[in-house]
């Protein structure tokens, strides 16, 4: 097995409250390799974020990873500093931020801004940076292309801010792009438009790709693989096909029963059902599974013991964490 | 139609923007011309008028306004529209020096502040309140009666040992000694604006964007939150430049700031006062300018805050 591109083991990441430190991710496992597209899924405020942001050292203040090891390219991502740091972000792992409208700095020109990590990861020239700056435009589909370098960014509407942004990703051609959540912002056109143009630059470029959204549907046919994270855990993992084919978990289950279905034709089915209840605070997890205030194949064990994700034994690839569908422990 | 294409082909800066909205504002159009005229005076007065701001002629005392002398002139005979000229330059040169290392100083420890924090933060902060606590007029005062006659006294003995012209001169003594020390004293509202600004700028998306393009910390503070922390700035410094004026004009007023025969708004309305009921003009001229000046730079200071902070208006 060749060694994967982005490698992460055992991350937990703590928060500071009044009231002590709490942890918002626990135990997650999970690798990349080179040209596949990972999506992660899961509820607002499950951790998806903040593992990403955490592997580029951009977490918020009081809140800091304090345990497991992620590696990229053979480097200590955790152990990165200065220098080496500002030279992985932009320069080897692009990221894309789901808000365009509050991710530009409003008193510079687009172009000047798309300039940026070319001139400092590159160290090419005004002059070149901004024919690239230009051709990037193109590449991510913005009529007029190099005509809008010198717009600022109100100047363009929601969509075309995003794909601005997917363009400062990529301008430095990174092994690894990292969308979170890029579409949430976007109406529901434009997201698909989004996604085409991600797996078409990816394809070109022959990108690795983490896409992080809390709907399935729109991911379907972009990733490789999906990880459902949970209050901060991965619950599921699966290629994509498995996942939505045969979901284990209960909180998969009821994400993709959520979804709308053109299909629906017994009454019934023309109501979207919902999982009752929200994910625990962070600080106030239980003493077991996370989800098992709000499961309905609950077991006495889920209430004491926390799950370990596990394959499956018809297929090793698709592992979960539930004790209802890998059997209870031995206790 | 054609105005929304013409908006997209000519990209407006926010800056241009901001100067649409400032001409827009007449009271703010009136203050700017108004400080405009006045810097013209402070720069070119001595060249416009005929007489010098020092020569007396004694055979003129106390004229009242007419054609030859437009303000009248002063009881030793001094054309009160030449000193009045003068003293805009006196004003301007105090008000522009403080405020620029005030400003220097303030932003410099409040971008410290804000984007270091913890500890850091806390000792600028601290050092902002003491600096406030202490009266600005006792310490011009303290420094006038302790520090500036024996300075006065070392030039005076180099400039007879050297005849180094250097010396000669003690007016450069009131302006660096007195007003430095009211620079030293003034920056702490900057510091407090700047580091409020970094504080609400420092964790907005663009920074983080920007950090996470991988761009160095220099560049972060100076092309993205500098810019952005500016237009707060800029409406203070104007009303700064103002206060200053002021602060100066009373300091010399009391006769703790710029000395005479150098004149000032603040000594010539206070040596007009002693004269007032026989002959006003002598209060009345500076005074007029002193209070114009004022209005202007607080006319200028309102426009531009609604035309950099555009949320504020209706």
């Amino acid at each position: 097995m060749s060694v994967p591109l982005l490698d992460v083991r055992d991350l937990a990441i703590d928060i500071d409250t009044r009231y002590g430190k709490a942890r918002i991710v626990d135990g997650v496992t999970f690798s990349v390799s080179k040209g596949e597209t990972l999506g992660v899924v899961g509820e607002s405020g499950c951790g998806k974020s903040l593992t990403m942001m955490s592997l580029l050292g951009l977490l918020p203040r009081k809140i800091a990873v304090s345990g497991g090891k992620a590696t990229f390219e053979g480097r200590d991502l955790f152990a990165l500093q200065g220098e080496d740091l500002r030279k992985l972000r932009g320069g080897r792992i692009g990221f894309i931020f789901q808000d365009p409208m509050t991710s530009f700095n409003p008193v510079m020109k687009i172009g000047d801004q798309l300039m940026e990590p070319l001139i400092h990861h590159r160290g090419i020239d005004k002059a070149a940076a901004r024919k690239r700056a230009g051709e990037l435009m193109r590449l991510v589909g913005i009529p007029g292309g190099e005509t809008r370098l010198d717009n600022y960014p109100h100047q363009l509407s929601g969509g075309m801010r995003q794909r601005v942004m997917i363009a400062m990703g990529l301008a430095c051609e990174p092994p690894l792009l990292i969308a979170d959540e890029p579409t949430t912002a976007l109406d529901v056109t434009i997201q698909s438009q989004i996604v085409e143009l991600v797996k078409d630059i990816r394809d070109k470029l022959n990108m690795s790709v983490i896409w992080i959204t809390h709907d399935l549907a729109l991911i379907a046919g972009l990733v490789d693989r999906i990880i459902v994270l949970y209050a901060g855990t991965i619950v599921e993992e699966a290629k994509v096909d498995d996942l939505y084919a045969n979901p284990q978990h209960p909180y998969t289950i009821g994400l993709l029963a959520s979804l709308p279905k053109l299909t629906a034709e017994k009454e019934a089915e023309k109501y979207l059902p919902s999982i009752a209840g929200t994910p625990p605070e962070p600080g106030r997890r239980l003493a077991g599974c996370p989800f098992a205030p709000r499961c309905d194949r609950k077991l006495a064990v889920c209430e004491t013991t926390v799950p370990k994700l596990a394959g499956l034994t018809s297929n090793n690839t698709h592992r979960v964490a539930c004790f209802a569908v890998t059997g209870a422990p031995p206790s | 139609m054609t105005n929304i294409t013409h908006n997209m082909d000519k990209p407006v800066s926010l800056w241009r923007d901001a100067w649409d909205r400032l001409v827009k504002n007449k009271l703010a159009v009136i203050g700017l011309i108004m400080v405009l005229v006045l810097f013209f005076a402070a720069v070119f007065g001595p060249y416009l008028t005929p007489y010098d701001f020092l020569s007396q002629n004694l055979d003129d005392r106390n004229l009242p306004m007419s054609t030859a002398h437009w303000f009248g002139t002063d009881d030793l005979g001094r054309d009160v529209f030449s000193r009045v000229l003068y003293g805009a330059r006196t004003a301007f040169f105090v008000a522009v020096v403080v405020t620029i290392i005030a400003v220097i100083i303030g932003s410099a420890l409040g971008v410290l502040a804000g984007y270091i924090g913890g500890n850091v933060d806390r000792f600028i902060m601290w050092l902002a309140d003491v600096t406030m606590s202490i009266p600005n007029l006792l310490l011009v005062v303290v420094i006038n009666t302790s520090v500036k006659p024996p300075l006065a006294r070392w030039m005076e003995t180099q400039y007879l040992e050297t005849l180094n012209p250097i010396y000669r001169n003690t007016m450069w003594i009131d302006f660096i000694l007195v007003f430095g020390s009211m620079a030293l004293i003034t920056w702490p509202p900057y510091a407090r604006l700047m580091r409020a600004q970094v504080l609400s700028i420092r964790n907005r998306p663009y920074v983080t964007a920007a950090k996470a393009i991988g761009l160095p910390a220099r560049q972060i503070m100076w092309r993205h939150i500098a810019p952005n922390a500016l237009g707060p700035l800029i409406v203070a410094v104007s009303a700064g430049l103002g206060t200053a004026m002021v602060l100066e004009s009373a300091f010399s007023f009391l006769g703790v700031g710029v000395t005479p025969p150098i004149p000032s708004w603040g000594n010539m309305i206070s040596d007009g006062l002693r004269v007032w009921q026989h002959y006003p003009h002598l209060l009345a001229a500076p005074a007029a300018v002193l209070g114009l000046a004022t209005v202007a730079f607080s006319f200028l200071g309102d426009g531009l805050n609604d035309a950099l902070n555009p949320r504020g208006v209706k």
